[in-house]
Order: structure tokens, then C-alpha cells, then sequence
């Protein structure tokens, strides 16, 4: 049931039969999914589906207990985070992480300067925190400090720090959560932008409008385990995943 | 919010620039204005003055000014680990015996060369850093402080059993006398100067360190480790390396001290006062800066001989009452309170002692 | 074979005693988060007071002990709320100097006052053995050790089974929970102090008792070997700090027989840091209050 879209030799992001147990609790059980080049891929499912988890452990924050993450054709499993950010993959934190002791400019500086085709001054980095500030809209706070920044300005400011390590593929954690209705617009603009300019992106979210509208596929996670994978029309329509998740008010009204 | 530019922006972003060293090197030399040189131009005419004045002043005061430099020296090396990356080390000094302990082995048993012998400490150092560094950095807060900690007792108690080559308990002596001695005695002349050197050389270290992309990574490994990791940031060789740095700093001054003193025991070069007065010159002078070790450094020396001096038995009793004094008014430390006071144009001590309370 | 014997004797009532040092400083370290690096003052402050209490009233140790309680905990209380109040909420290496700056003050008051000379408590009784075949064990240690295990188990009933030890336990758990439901943060740290400081007296009064004391090398030991306890205990672990108590003990003085020189402090820091690599939470208990990493 887990519907694929034809996919090249190589995907960008190949997972398979990832689990991750705490003790008792299986927060992944058998995830497996890949992901093309360019695609944007949605995650969804309840609190404590296993949505952070996943991209803990592909990201190397966590050790997967069993399964493999491919990036690229190549086994990361178990990897240091920075060597995975170093393949050109990135991530947003569902709780931001600024730092906190300098400045937003420096912040995404701090990205820029270590991450893949790093720049290899310090100013050259300030200048393309410069552009990547402007990109999301924040350059009037380039000098603040970040705990002077609004919810979704410190979005912003995450999203520009994971850019700032110039990625091929993006994974967003709930970065949609708490914003209002033209906040969210611009949000999705935004991420239609990072795709066109080659970035592949899978985002986390709970805001079913805005994923529905940027996703070519949704993967349906529940209870750690994979429920369903499919363009939005199909899985807004799959009966177990409105049962599990949606509701059946999605099933009257797809798009409100 | 502008959303105006195009993708084709980020694309070129995400290609990432590409500089030649040469290019680097011009644009670098290219951006040097008087205002952004000025302190290292103010720092080369201080170190300049006191070289000079060696001439003129008495043995008495090259003897404090040779302490105050080598305070300077090892403040500066906490704070790369301690203030700079977060991880307060509670166990510095372990690299002060080792390198004191390193030189005097060398000189004694082995009629080594102080130049020799000197390096050599330092690599120690640095060797005896990657050896804890990579178990021990894996700790936070409280837990590396108190590891540190053992480890520096640890080392004090090892070296005081392996009497056969350090002599132990009963102390060990560097010659200096004629023929025996491997490296002519440098007297308190060469040792201001060498402390000199080694003060203004730590300086330089750390201001070079803190504005490289190193430097942001040590801060990105302090404020947040999850977040650095995932920019790219190998945090584990970015702690490791700042260890090291200032493991070798500290063991270089370990050396000269050795060399300075000829003879002592475990107790006085793995004395723990040692890093305590490290963490506080760097704690009451602010953390995280150049100039707040600096300050904190040669203030609370230059007290500490004051005290010592003046009012004898109780100079340990007012030593402390200032340490407590100072946690609590100025948590942030001196200068940066004053830095401050001159940004926000607020002077509020009570505001401060509120700052960290319940 | 009977030296090893006495050696584990000796090394079960020393634990005991050591035991009754740090678990005042384990449950200070669990529940607030601080490390008093002056513990091992309060407890030589606490060994001078049953001193002068027996120099000058002739007062027995063993019967000054709810004194030198009473008389610590208020202390521990005041210098709490007066003082490490105050850095409660900064950086670690803030409150390690705060107290640092404290130990200072309070053991060169006390050399002041009355000289780094060592000073015991003695009593008619302490030096008679008990003797078990050919093991002996002085009445006076053998006194402490039992003191040591009831003061603990006491501890952990308070802890457990009463209003304020519950209330003491949520706000180490959670402050912020723990006020938003009525308890009162600051008076329950300054209790909690209060009671560690407390303890702490009646370990230094014990001490001086069994042996002797001074204000410039005893402080330090006591401090470190609370240290070690705590971290094999695990933090705010009362029953963890009774068996790191003791394992330490038996250790330091089986080691004292089979190694020459210190090689024992040696290994009680190599225990130390094997222990914080591979188990924060404590070699034998499960840190009640979770081993907190410091973020």
C-alpha cells in the first residue's frame, strides 16, 4: 500500500528498516522510505508518532538500534552529526537553538564557516549571513541578539542557520507550529524557493494545510511505524490514515 | 517580510565561495585600519616598555611582576577551555606539574638542556590533554570539573610514589651549579623576560584564536553542542583542541616555574590553589574576553602580594572574603560589569546580586 | 589472614563514619544542584563545637551531638538564605568559588582562633575495643558507625515518608513545578542545607571523637572523600552515599595494606573518574534526581 513514485538509481535519502527503542518503548519500528533528488517530502502522524526521532537518527543524534540511513548511496548509519551535516544534509530544531552569547548575524556566520564549501574567513562568512538574513527576511535584527527575537523570526533565524551550511537536503521540524495564516503563507513561498534552488526538503509538520500545499509525498508515521506513503490526495483519502490521524472532517472538506 | 530575491540567489549561496590563500591573505591585510589594529599595536608597545624597564627596576618588584606575568599566562589559559568553550576544568594545574615535573626530570636525570627540556614539557602537556581530553570532555558542568579535579589529585599522587625518578615525596632539585648544571640559571632578570614572553604569548594566542572560525566554534560548543554539531562542528576535536592549547600554555609556565624555583615537591606544583586562582582571576576579571583575565590576573596578584605582605596571617581570611565579595556583586565578572555599565548607562550593583538568586 | 580481617572491620565502621560526611553533601548536590566545596569545613566547625563542649562542660560527644545539630543546621540555614541563595542559579563554576571563598573564611577564622594544633575529643570509653576473635574495634568508631547508619536510614525515612522530605524531593525534581504548587523554594533549599550542614557537624564531631582533627588538612579530605562517595552513591542518594560509604572505606584501608604510600588515593581518583565516565548516575545507586547533566 505504500505507493512510490518512480525513483531514480540514486535517491537523495534512502532509510531502511530503521528502529530505535527506549527501553520498552519503540519510538521507530521498521521505517523505510527514500526520498529523490528535489522532492519535498512531508512527515505526519500524533505526538510521540516517532516524527523527531526519525530525523534524530538520520541526522546522527541518536543511534539508530537497528536499520540503515543512506545519503547519496552512502551508508551514514550511526554516524557523528557532523559528519552527516558535512553530506550536505541539514536540520532545523523543533525548539530553536540559537546561540546565544553573539549576535544573529554571527549566529548563522557560525553555519556558513563550518559547514560544506565552508567560507574560510570569518568575513566572508558575515557576508553570506548578510544574504541568507535578507533571504528570510531578517537582516533589519542582523544585529540583535537572538533572544530579542519574535517566535517566527527565530524560525527564520533557525532556518538561516541550517541554510548557512549549504545542504542538499533540508529536513524542517515543525517550523510551521504557532504561526498565524500570512506567516504560514510566506513560510511555504519560502520553502517552494529552497526547492527551486535545488534543495530536497522533508518537513515535519502538523499544520495540514501548509503540508499539503508543499508536499509531492506524505509519509504517515504511527506509533513509530510506517501507516501509508503517497501524494497528499491519496493519503488524505486513505481511511486508515484519517482514522489514525486526520479525522474524518479531512475526508469531507481536503483542503480547508 | 521580503521575499523578493530569487532562487537563483541561494543557489549561488549554496555553491559557496572560492577564495585562494593568496586572496585571503590581501583581502586580510587589505582590511587592517587603525581602529581594528590598535590593540595589537597597544599590546607590542606594553610588552616593548616592560622589556626596557627591566634595567630599572629592583629585584624585588621583577620577582612580582614575574608572578603577575605568569598569572596573566595562566588565566589566559583557562579561559580558552573554561571561559571561551564552557568546560570548566576544576584540574589545570595537573599541566602545571607535569610540565614542571617533565623539566626537572629531564634536567636532572637526564642533563637535558632546558631548551630541550622546555618543549618537551610542552608537548606533555598537550600529549597528557588528547590522553584525558578524549574521556574526560565527554562530561558536562559539574562532572568534567570534579573528573579534572580527580585527575590532577590523581597525577600528584602518582608522581609522589614514583620516587625513583621524580624522588617522590623528598622533592626534586634542578642543578645549576657549574658543570652540573645543563642550562646556566637564568636568574630573576631571564625569568621576568621569559614570563614576559610567555604572558604576552598567551595574549596572542587567545585574541588570535577568538576572532578565527575557531574561535566561533569553541562559543558554538559552549552555548549549545547539539546545534554546532549539527553545522558541521566536530565538537569532540574542537574541545580536544582547546585542551590542548591550554594545557600547553599551563605547562609551559610550569616549566619556567620549575626552572625558577630549582627545588620543590608535588604538594607545590599540584597545588590546587593554583587552579582556583586561575578560575577566579578569570571569573572575577569576566570570561570570554581577553582584557577580563587580563585584569583579573594582574589585579587580584598584585593583591594577593599586597595582602600577603601587609597582613600576614590574615591575608587568607581577606583572600577569601573578596572571592565571596566578588561572586556575589559581580557574577559577570569586573570588566564586563563595567562594559556594562558604560553600554546601558546603568550602574546597579543590586540589580547584579539579584541576577543569578532564587 | 587476621590483619585482613581487621583491615575490613576497621575499613566497615570508617565507612560508616565517611558515609555520614558526604551524605549531607550528596543530598545538597542532588536536590540544588550545588557543590559546597566548604562541607568538609562545616564538619571540622562542628568537631571544634563538641570540643569546646567537652573542654569546657565536660559534655560527652555522643550527648552533644543534638547540639552541634541544632547549632549547624541554623547556620547551614542563614548562609544558605543569606548567601548560596544567591548563585543559585549560575554558572557551576560560580557556586564551586562561592564556597570555595566560604571554606577559606570559615578555616582560617577558625586557625585564628584556635591554631592548626590537632585536636581530639577523649573519652574514657572510645579507645576500649570490642573484640570479635582476634579483630578489635574501638567502642568509639563502633558508636559512630551505628550512629551513622540509624542518622541514614532516618534520613531516607524523612525523605520518603514525610511532608517536607516530599516537599524537598519535588523541588529537586522540578522547581518550577514544585512552586507553582505552593512549596516554598527557598525555604526548602535553606532546609535542605540546613539539614546537610547539620549533618555534617555530627560527622566532624564523630571524627574528632575517633581521631583528630585540624582546620588546614582535614577539611580537604573530607570534602574529596565526599566527593567520591557522592558520585558512587549517586547524587541525593542517601542509601547510595551508606554503601559508597563503605566501599570506600573498605577499600582505602584494604588497599592501605596491600599498596606502600598513597597509592590509594591514587586509585580512589581513578575510581572517581572511571565511575563519571561510564555511570554518571552512581556505580551502585540509581541517582534519585536523575545524575543531572549540566546544560
Amino acid at each position: 500500500m505504500i505507493a512510490q513514485p518512480q525513483t531514480a538509481t540514486n535517491p537523495i535519502l534512502e532509510v531502511r528498516n530503521l528502529s530505535r527503542r527506549f527501553g520498552g518503548l519503540w519510538a521507530l519500528r521498521d521505517v523505510s522510505f527514500s526520498v529523490s533528488e528535489g522532492q519535498i517530502v512531508g512527515v505526519i502522524g500524533q505526538n510521540g508518532a516517532g516524527k523527531t526521532t526519525l530525523i534524530n537518527v538520520i541526522t546522527g543524534h541518536l543511534r539508530p538500534t537497528s536499520g540503515q540511513v543512506l545519503i547519496g548511496g552512502q551508508d551514514v548509519t550511526g554516524q557523528h552529526p557532523w559528519v552527516i551535516a558535512h553530506d550536505q544534509v541539514a536540520r532545523t530544531f523543533q525548539i530553536v537553538k540559537p546561540f546565544r552569547g553573539v549576535t544573529v548575524r554571527e549566529n548563522v556566520a557560525i553555519g556558513a564557516m563550518h559547514g560544506n564549501y565552508h567560507d574560510r574567513t570569518v568575513r566572508d562568512a558575515l557576508a553570506t549571513a548578510d544574504e541568507l538574513l535578507a533571504l528570510v527576511g531578517i537582516e533589519k535584527h542582523a544585529h540583535d541578539a537572538p533572544s530579542q527575537l519574535s517566535v517566527a523570526d527565530a524560525r527564520r533565524l533557525e532556518l538561516a542557520k541550517a541554510l548557512a551550511s549549504r545542504p542538499k537536503l533540508l529536513f524542517l521540524d515543525e517550523v510551521m507550529a504557532g504561526l498565524r495564516s500570512a506567516e504560514i503563507a510566506t513560510a511555504v513561498e519560502l520553502i517552494h524557493r529552497l526547492r527551486d534552488s535545488g534543495i530536497t526538503i522533508v518537513a515535519v509538520e502538523h499544520v495540514m494545510k501548509a503540508i499539503v500545499s508543499i508536499s509531492d509525498l506524505i509519509l504517515v508515521l504511527h506509533h513509530g511505524s510506517t501507516l501509508a506513503m503517497g501524494p497528499p490526495a491519496q493519503i488524505l483519502s486513505d481511511e486508515r490514515v484519517i482514522e489514525a490521524y486526520l479525522g474524518h472532517r479531512y475526508k469531507r472538506a481536503p483542503t480547508s | 517580510m521580503s521575499v523578493s530575491s530569487p532562487a537563483g540567489a541561494l543557489a549561488a549561496i549554496l555553491q559557496g565561495r572560492k577564495r585562494t590563500g593568496r586572496e585571503i591573505v590581501v583581502d586580510w591585510a587589505r582590511s587592517r585600519t587603525l581602529a581594528n589594529s590598535w590593540p595589537a599595536l597597544a599590546g607590542l608597545a606594553v610588552v616593548a616598555l616592560l622589556l626596557g624597564l627591566q634595567q630599572l627596576i629592583e629585584p624585588g618588584t621583577m620577582r612580582l611582576l614575574s608572578a603577575v606575568f605568569m598569572f596573566v599566562a595562566l588565566a589566559q589559559a583557562w579561559n580558552i577551555i573554561g571561559g571561551y568553550t564552557g568546560y570548566a576544568s576544576f584540574g589545570q594545574v595537573v599541566f602545571f606539574g607535569l610540565g614542571a615535573y617533565v623539566t626537572a626530570v629531564l634536567m636532572n636525570n637526564y642533563h637535558v638542556s632546558f631548551w630541550v627540556a622546555m618543549p618537551a614539557a610542552i608537548f606533555g602537556g598537550v600529549l597528557f590533554a588528547v590522553l584525558i581530553g578524549v574521556p574526560l570532555l565527554r562530561l558536562r558542568g559539574h562532572y568534567f570539573a570534579i573528573a579534572t579535579l580527580g585527575a590532577a589529585e590523581g597525577a600528584r599522587e602518582v608522581i609522589n610514589n614514583m620516587t625513583p625518578i621524580t624522588g617522590g615525596g623528598l622533592g626534586i632539585t634542578i642543578p645549576t651549579f657549574g658543570d652540573q648544571a645543563p642550562t646556566a640559571y637564568f636568574g630573576k632578570p631571564g625569568f621576568y623576560v621569559a614570563f614576559l614572553i610567555l604572558a604576552a604569548a598567551s595574549i596572542a594566542i587567545s585574541a588570535v584564536l577568538a576572532r578565527s572560525r575557531f574561535g566561533y566554534a569553541m562559543v558554538a560548543v559552549h552555548e549549545d553542542e547539539a546545534a554546532a554539531s549539527s553545522v558541521g562542528i566536530n565538537t569532540t576535536i574542537v574541545k580536544v583542541i582547546a585542551f590542548g592549547v591550554s594545557g600547553a600554555i599551563v605547562a609551559c609556565a610550569g616549566a619556567f616555574y620549575a626552572f625558577q624555583q630549582i627545588e620543590f615537591y608535588p604538594t607545590d606544583v599540584f597545588d590546587p590553589s593554583f587552579t582556583v586562582l586561575m578560575v577566579i582571576m578569570v571569573v572575577i576579571g569576566g570570561s570570554g574576553s581577553i582584557v577580563g583575565p587580563l585584569a583579573g590576573a594582574v589585579g587580584l596578584e598584585l593583591l594577593s602580594q599586597f595582602l600577603r605582605v601587609n597582613l600576614g596571617i590574615y591575608n587568607q581570611l581577606i583572600f577569601g572574603a573578596i572571592i565571596v565579595v566578588v561572586v556575589i556583586f559581580f557574577p559577570q565578572g569586573v570588566v564586563n560589569f563595567f562594559r556594562d555599565v558604560l553600554t546601558t548607562r546603568r550602574f546597579s550593583l543590586l540589580e547584579n546580586v539579584r541576577r543569578y538568586r532564587l | 589472614m587476621t590483619q585482613f580481617a581487621q583491615a575490613a572491620a576497621y575499613g566497615v565502621v570508617q565507612g560508616g563514619l565517611l558515609a555520614l560526611v558526604a551524605v549531607g553533601f550528596s543530598l545538597v548536590w542532588g536536590i540544588m544542584n550545588v557543590i559546597n566545596l566548604s562541607h568538609g569545613a562545616f564538619a571540622v566547625m562542628g568537631a571544634y563545637i563538641a570540643w569546646l563542649l567537652n573542654q569546657h562542660f565536660g559534655l560527652d560527644p555522643f550527648l552533644a551531638i543534638p547540639i552541634v545539630a541544632v547549632a549547624m543546621f541554623a547556620f547551614g540555614y542563614v548562609v544558605q538564605r543569606g548567601l548560596i541563595n544567591l548563585v543559585v542559579n549560575a554558572p557551576i563554576f560560580l557556586t564551586l568559588l562561592l564556597t570555595f571563598g566560604l571554606s577559606l573564611v570559615i578555616l582560617n577564622i577558625l586557625q585564628l582562633l584556635f591554631t592548626a594544633d590537632d585536636r581530639t575529643i577523649d573519652t574514657s570509653y572510645a579507645s576500649q575495643s570490642f573484640v570479635i576473635g582476634t579483630v578489635n574495634v574501638p567502642y568509639g568508631r563502633l558508636g559512630a558507625f551505628f550512629l551513622a547508619i540509624v542518622i541514614t536510614f532516618a534520613l531516607a525515612a524523612l525523605m520518603t515518608r514525610t511532608r517536607l522530605g516530599h516537599a524537598i524531593g519535588a523541588t529537586g525534581m522540578d522547581r518550577g513545578a514544585a512552586r507553582l504548587m505552593g512549596i516554598r523554594a527557598r525555604h526548602i533549599y535553606a532546609v535542605t542545607f540546613g539539614i546537610a550542614t547539620a549533618l555534617a557537624g555530627v560527622a566532624g564531631t564523630m571524627i574528632a571523637t575517633v581521631g583528630s582533627f585540624n582546620p588546614t588538612t582535614t577539611p580537604g579530605q573530607l570534602t574529596l572523600d565526599a566527593f567520591v562517595i557522592s558520585v558512587l552513591g549517586g547524587l541525593g542518594n542517601m542509601y547510595g552515599a551508606l554503601v559508597g560509604g563503605l566501599l570506600l572505606g573498605i577499600a582505602e584501608s584494604i588497599g592501605g595494606l596491600l599498596l606502600t604510600g598513597t597509592w590509594v588515593n591514587a586509585i580512589a581518583m581513578a575510581v572517581l573518574i572511571v565511575t563519571l565516565i561510564i555511570r554518571p548516575s552512581g556505580l551502585i545507586g540509581k541517582a534519585q534526581y536523575g545524575g543531572r547533566v549540566e546544560v
